[in-house]
């Protein structure tokens, strides 16, 4: 009796591994599949230059758009540049989308 | 709290990379995958230099396995004589810690970089299956050098893509250890048949006799 509620519970265990290998790996391959088109997320705690470069626009253009001063060596979370400025960080993320989408738009 | 620390990353650096990462390696779950990845998109925006980021970063994982494998070593033994107490006996963590000494270089190699979930765990095992420190840190710091150039390169070869290629491989690392864990639970439900068929006719043995 003992004996069998054991196996009954490792073979729950073992499906448990098992569903929880493909629901990692299928994950794993949606992502992969979506990672060459989808723009990366911009998040607070990212600094100007990384969206920058994470998004291919200069980073000039960027600072200007948030109205602060341009330094690439500004390391200063979005977050924190947010609370200076007296912004909530989602609109300063808001501002910075609309100067990419811009930007996009203004190229050829 | 992922937040604060990729933030705490992106403006301190270095420092905030060595500190984190031996925080992770005690145990506190933190998420070091993607901040390894993010310091090397820093490091190829020039923002952080990539040796010195893998050599930071290997270097504060290790001193968090070594805190992890003192807890163990002389903490867990008195952790273990009550755990023996609950839990079957002093027979059974002995067994465990044969194991140990025996699995343990591989254990504490494969830990670092291929099934990270495992490494605080494998780090109090270790310690408290007095598993040679010598050979621990010999191990340790191969994988954790391994897990710091591994992942800081990702972040490198995909500076413009860090999140995704975190999630990626942050499923990739919870799918190898459901492998595992369904190996081990496999072997276990094969090998244990016939282990549970001799132990039940070693009573009725005893009572012929």
């Amino acid at each position: 009796m003992q004996l069998r509620r054991q196996t009954l519970i490792l073979i729950a265990a073992l499906c448990i591994a098992l569903a929880a290998t493909f629901f990692f790996g299928f994950r794993a391959g949606k992502t992969a599949r979506h990672v060459h088109w989808k723009n990366e997320a911009i998040r607070g705690w990212m600094t100007v230059p990384f969206v920058a470069h994470t998004r291919h626009v200069h980073e000039e253009m960027l600072f200007r758009a948030i109205g602060v001063t341009p330094d690439r060596h500004d390391r200063r979370p979005l977050r924190d540049i947010a609370r200076a400025e007296h912004k909530t960080t989602r609109q300063l993320i808001d501002q910075l989308e609309g100067a990419i989408a811009a930007n996009e738009n203004k190229a050829p | 709290m992922s937040e604060q620390i990729l933030a705490a990353l992106a403006r301190w650096g270095e420092p905030a990379l060595f500190i984190i990462a031996a925080v992770a390696s005690v145990g506190i779950p933190l998420p070091v995958m993607l901040l390894l990845i993010i310091a090397g998109s820093l490091a190829a925006q020039g923002a952080l230099n990539f040796w010195m980021a893998v050599f930071v970063a290997a270097a504060g994982s290790a001193a968090g396995d070594q805190i992890g494998y003192a807890i163990g070593r002389w903490g867990g033994r008195a952790l273990n004589a009550r755990l023996a107490r609950l839990l079957g006996g002093a027979e059974k963590i002995e067994r465990l810690d044969a194991q140990a000494r025996r699995w343990g270089g591989a254990g504490v190699f494969f830990s670092r970089w291929l099934v990270t979930p495992l490494g605080p765990w494998v780090n109090l095992a270790s310690g408290a299956a007095e598993y040679s420190w010598l050979r621990f840190t010999f191990w340790d710091t191969i994988g954790e050098g391994i897990f710091a150039g591994l992942y800081l390169g990702l972040g490198l070869a995909f500076s413009d893509r860090v999140q995704e290629i975190g999630s990626i491989f942050g499923d990739v690392t919870w799918g190898l250890l459901g492998i595992l864990a369904a190996a081990v639970i496999g072997w276990k439900l094969l090998s244990g048949k016939p282990r549970a068929a001799e132990t039940a006719a070693k009573p009725s043995a005893a009572q012929s006799v």
